[in-house]
């Protein structure tokens, strides 16, 4: 088999046995779901997720060979997938300016007097916050609420927080500069903290 | 003692800015008299303190809410059967 050859080849330790993959017609079903469900999360858009998968596919194929069993079939397929995202990020970035300028421009000043809270709009205590992840419906909320960030905000959230991305590599990504990366992270993470304190630790 | 808290506010951030350098401390390492100046502002500011608590919450509820927490997402069975054919014809 030419796939194994190579694999050798590539292997730094020829004796480790050749890893398998499973058969190509199988993929769909082994792992269609859980990668339809990562790439919607991040590209918010059922087209461009079922496209998306459908590319991670045909370039598994293409590269198969390059599967050295280092990482489960599935998180090769991920890696994968997260390239082709990223290649969407690139495109749609070249199309549209990055930057939201108007959510880039709500400091939430009406909470602030001179620099400092306004006492009663500040943080108030969560209480048992630690509690909140058991509950289904607080989980609903904190999708609500960033849902509601512009999508370019929420991507960028997510590629810092979810994908734990550094600054430079966003920046690199997107084209944008740190100090505009920053600021973005900084007016998400004001958002969805207001937003959760809101509609979640103020009513429950 | 006024003077004294004339110095400390001169010295350290005010609200705003120790928001944005909390946030910030999560992304990248801040200079020392930043990080100076905000430990001095979180001692003497209770909503300041909560609202770090607060952003360090979140960067473990987006991770949780991904691994665990998603929304249930199938995909859709035409698509399913649109890259199966596109994979087989690929690979003939």
């Amino acid at each position: 088999m030419k796939q194994t050859e190579d694999g050798d080849a590539l292997s730094q330790e020829g004796a480790t046995p050749q890893p398998v993959l499973s058969d190509p017609e199988r993929w769909v079903d082994l792992h269609g779901d859980y990668l339809f469900k990562f790439a919607l999360a991040r590209l918010r858009d059922r087209a461009k997720a079922e496209d998306a998968v459908q590319e991670t596919f045909l370039a598994a194929l293409k590269f198969g060979k390059t599967f050295q069993g280092r990482s489960a079939e599935q998180s090769w397929l991920v890696g994968i997938l997260k390239n082709k995202i990223h290649d969407h990020y690139r495109k749609a970035n070249r199309e549209t300016s990055f930057t939201d300028l108007e959510f880039y421009s709500d400091e939430e000043n009406n909470r602030f007097v001179a620099g400092g809270w306004i006492h009663k709009l500040g943080p108030q205590e969560w209480p048992n916050h630690g509690e909140s992840s058991d509950n289904e419906v607080f989980w609903k909320t904190y999708r609500g609420c960033l849902s509601k960030l512009p999508k370019n905000v929420a991507t960028v959230f997510n590629l810092r927080e979810v994908d734990g991305l550094e600054s430079k590599e966003i920046c690199a990504l997107l084209d944008i500069s740190e100090n505009n990366l920053w600021v973005m992270l900084h007016r998400a993470r004001m958002a969805l903290r207001r937003c959760l304190e809101t509609n979640w630790f103020q009513k429950s | 003692m006024k003077s004294l808290i004339k110095v400390i506010r001169a010295l350290s951030p005010n609200c705003k800015e120790s928001i944005r350098l909390q946030s910030d401390a999560l992304d990248r390492p801040l200079r020392l008299f930043q990080r100076i100046g905000l430990r001095v502002h979180l001692a003497l500011c209770i909503w300041c303190s909560r609202y770090g608590k607060q952003i360090k919450f979140l960067r473990s509820t987006a991770q949780h809410c991904e691994h665990d927490h998603g929304p249930e997402q199938k995909l859709p069975s035409e698509a399913s059967e649109r890259i199966k054919r596109a994979l087989k014809d690929a690979n003939d």
